[in-house]
């Protein structure tokens, strides 16, 4: 079947194709990328790296895009000869993992094969792909978008969704309407107070399953058909802007929730003012029972239908990154803010070029529940406004300035406190106080340096039974010169020098040529948890050479 | 496996048939504007003028140091090569109602959109960020650069005078 499947699609693949490329002479246009990544793995038993039997590891891709006028098609190949330490391992293997072809014009675009989509915020559904965390969603089916009237865009999809190298059984089938209202009529079109609305519904179907209830004997009867809906609204007047989004799930047994009846919602609210030269945004959060996966025994990273934004600042620097915040779509709540400010130049503060100031915060909490019952039951009731246990605090001070032409200094203060509740492990809650200085020096033209600086100071524990390698006070040191327009060379250390473990260099080496970087780095990798967007994968202790190479054309 | 080998085998033909006499065009999709308006990217002109299109997102410190770096001499491209700079944020639903707070508090002057599900990221091959693409009057794609080092914007504004002087 699934033969007959792939034929009919090549069948579709090639058939216009070649009779665009035949009829219209042009030819069209073939654009891509690839990707490499390969490392070679050696033991270090101080940080707790091993060796993989295969020692080298390589994760490959390469997507290749043809365009004609409208019409676009699609393929990626894929290898994992084995996957990277941190990919999961059933990625392990090869061969193509998306393809589509998709038409579009002014009224539609129509896209079958792979794709991605997202409702609004992607409170109900968020197919997407992201290739550094080991994440693709993508849904393989039809999806369509029509924009039949100046400010309406109504979208519809059909598909089942990847699950690494094969596709789950759910059924995911999802509409959505936005209307942005001020494009509705030309009276409107101009005026400071523009509104736009937008509602979508999902469902899933996925066959029935036997799953033992929490009574002895009995097996749950499990909603074959689940669904869930959201509804928001954007509003905006000159600097100001306050966006809404609430989404309901209907009950939705699986394995995320311990199989229980509760129905999910999730709040998601936005407010911010802006001028030139300062802004500043609240974000707040509910989330309650809000896993939406296309498979209701799923508990990995696949198989989420919809997305959960984490409102925490995503840090880039290394210590403020130590421990970053992990959704928890079962139940959360969370506040954000952030304020930016920059001194004007020629002011006593600002100097000559003028001083960015730069300040974020924010708290995450659990539910305040009772517990009902376990699997088959409704779990547990809530209050809505209440604040359970402390999660994650965050807060950060970040001052920039340009001191002359040739130097440039950026001094951050943060302080976070993390729950190992949202890692999934015991142990007390800990507080981090991080200071970071980032100074650039331009020497001369085409030749910079940059020093970066950092330290952290925690009250947390090195545990032997826990065995969290990021434990203690640290201290890091890195500089990185850069030359030619096309090199770098950088060399880094970051030392536990209290209550822990670790002394982890890296030297690294890069060549960027248009399009085309190349970069070579040796060294020890801490373990430790990458999160892009909330979404988080850990990653192991590693010691040994990494080569990455990416292209586009 | 074998109508695999045969799809790639296709495309591969078919590939290398057409990147013979290739021009590279703005790939048609909807983005919004930091107002909350759809815009189809054909609608992104500047009467025959150059384009600068630059990925980026609020998190990436170096697209940050890359916009910053073009900003400060924006006035003065404009005036001299008429070239327009088009910011494409891809910052998804976690960061996505920070993008204007964070263009106004960084004080730039450039137009900016919002790519939220990286549907024109992925349609222009763009594997990280930054990524800039130098596009002619027409919407052809000229050059194409990624990452950013301190000073690559002068390597960007050379290919623009190259640019304005072939015309």
């Amino acid at each position: 079947m699934k033969n007959i499947g792939k034929t009919l699609f090549l069948a579709l693949l090639l058939l216009p194709w070649s009779a665009a490329v035949m009829a219209q002479g042009t030819g069209g246009q073939v654009t891509g990328n690839v990707q490499f990544d390969g490392q070679f793995t050696r033991a270090d038993s101080v940080i707790g790296a091993t060796q993989a039997p295969e020692r080298w590891l390589m994760n490959a891709r390469a997507d290749i895009l043809y365009t004609n006028g409208g019409f676009n098609a699609g393929l990626r190949f894929e290898s994992y000869l084995p996957p990277l330490p941190g990919f999961n391992t059933q990625y392990k293997g090869y061969g193509i993992a998306n393809y589509f072809v998709k038409y579009a014009n002014d009224l539609l675009d129509v896209t079958a094969g792979t794709f991605y989509e997202q409702f609004g915020n992607g409170l109900i559904l968020r197919a997407y792909e992201d290739r550094y965390i080991g994440i693709d969603n993508a849904l393989l089916g039809l999806s369509f978008r029509l924009r039949p009237y100046r400010g309406i865009q109504l979208k519809g999809l059909g598909g089942v969704q990847r699950n690494y190298w094969s596709y789950g059984g759910g059924l995911v089938r999802g509409v959505d309407a936005e209307v942005d209202v001020n494009s509705l009529f030309k009276s409107l079109d101009e005026k400071p107070l523009r509104l736009s609305l937008g509602a979508g519904f999902v469902s899933r179907y996925e066959e029935a399953e036997n799953i033992a209830a929490a009574t002895p004997g009995y097996s749950l009867l499990l909603p074959l058909n689940v669904g869930a809906g959201s509804l928001r609204a954007d509003v905006r007047y000159k600097g100001w802007l306050l966006a809404a989004e609430y989404a309901r799930k209907g009950q939705d047994p699986n394995a995320m929730n311990g199989y229980i009846y509760r129905k999910g919602e999730a709040l998601l609210l936005n407010a911010a003012y802006s001028q030139k030269g300062f802004s500043t945004s609240v974000q707040a959060k509910r989330v309650d029972n809000m896993a939406f996966k296309s498979v209701r025994s799923s508990t990995g990273e696949m198989l989420y239908i919809n997305y959960i934004p984490a409102i925490t600042k995503q840090h880039t620097y290394a210590f403020l990154c130590m421990y970053p915040y992990a959704t928890q779509a079962t139940g959360e709540m969370g506040l954000q803010a952030d304020v930016m400010y920059k001194i004007k130049k020629e002011t006593l503060l600002g100097g000559k070029y003028g001083t960015d100031i730069h300040f974020n915060c924010s708290m995450i909490t659990g539910l305040v529940t009772s517990p009902i019952g376990g699997a088959g039951t409704d779990g547990y009731t809530s209050q809505f406004f209440a604040t359970g246990e402390h999660y994650y605090t965050d807060l950060s001070l970040e001052v920039a300035k340009k001191l002359s032409s040739r130097h440039k200094a950026v001094c951050t203060y943060g302080y976070v406190v993390f729950n190992p509740t949202i890692e999934g492990h015991a142990g007390p809650q800990h507080h981090n106080h991080v200071l970071v200085a980032d100074y650039t020096w331009r020497v001369a033209t085409g030749k910079t340096l940059r020093f970066e600086g950092e330290w952290m100071g925690s009250d947390s524990h090195y545990d032997v039974e826990v065995d969290d390698k990021r434990a203690g006070d640290w201290l890091m040191a890195l500089a990185e010169y850069s030359f030619g327009g096309h090199y770098f060379v950088s060399l880094s250390d970051q030392y536990c020098y209290r209550d822990g473990v670790g002394n982890y260099y890296t030297a690294a080496f890069g060549y960027t040529h248009d399009a085309t970087r190349i970069q070579l780095s040796y060294g020890k990798q801490r373990e430790g948890i990458l999160c892009i967007g909330g979404v988080c994968r850990a990653v192991p202790a590693t010691n040994g050479l990494t080569l990455g190479i990416t292209t586009s054309f | 496996m074998k109508t695999r080998h045969l799809l790639f085998a296709a495309f591969f033909v078919a590939a290398t048939v057409a990147v013979t006499a290739q021009t590279t065009t703005l790939p048609n999709v909807t983005l919004k504007t930091v107002d909350g308006r759809s815009v189809q990217t054909t609608e992104i002109t500047n009467d025959g003028k150059p384009i600068i299109l630059s990925f980026w997102a609020t998190w990436c410190k170096p697209c940050n140091r890359e916009l910053n770096a073009i900003s400060e001499r924006y006035d003065e491209w404009r005036e001299i090569t008429g070239v327009k700079l088009v910011a494409v944020s891809i910052d998804d639903a976690k960061s996505v109602h920070k993008v204007k707070p964070h263009v106004d508090g960084s004080g730039w002057d450039f137009e900016v959109y919002i790519d939220a599900n990286q549907e024109l990221k992925r349609a222009m091959n763009v594997v990280n960020i930054p990524h800039t693409f130098l596009l002619d009057g027409n919407g052809q794609v000229l050059w194409q650069h990624t990452g950013y080092l301190d000073g690559d914007e002068e390597q960007l504004y050379g290919k623009i005078k190259e640019l304005i002087g072939e015309k």
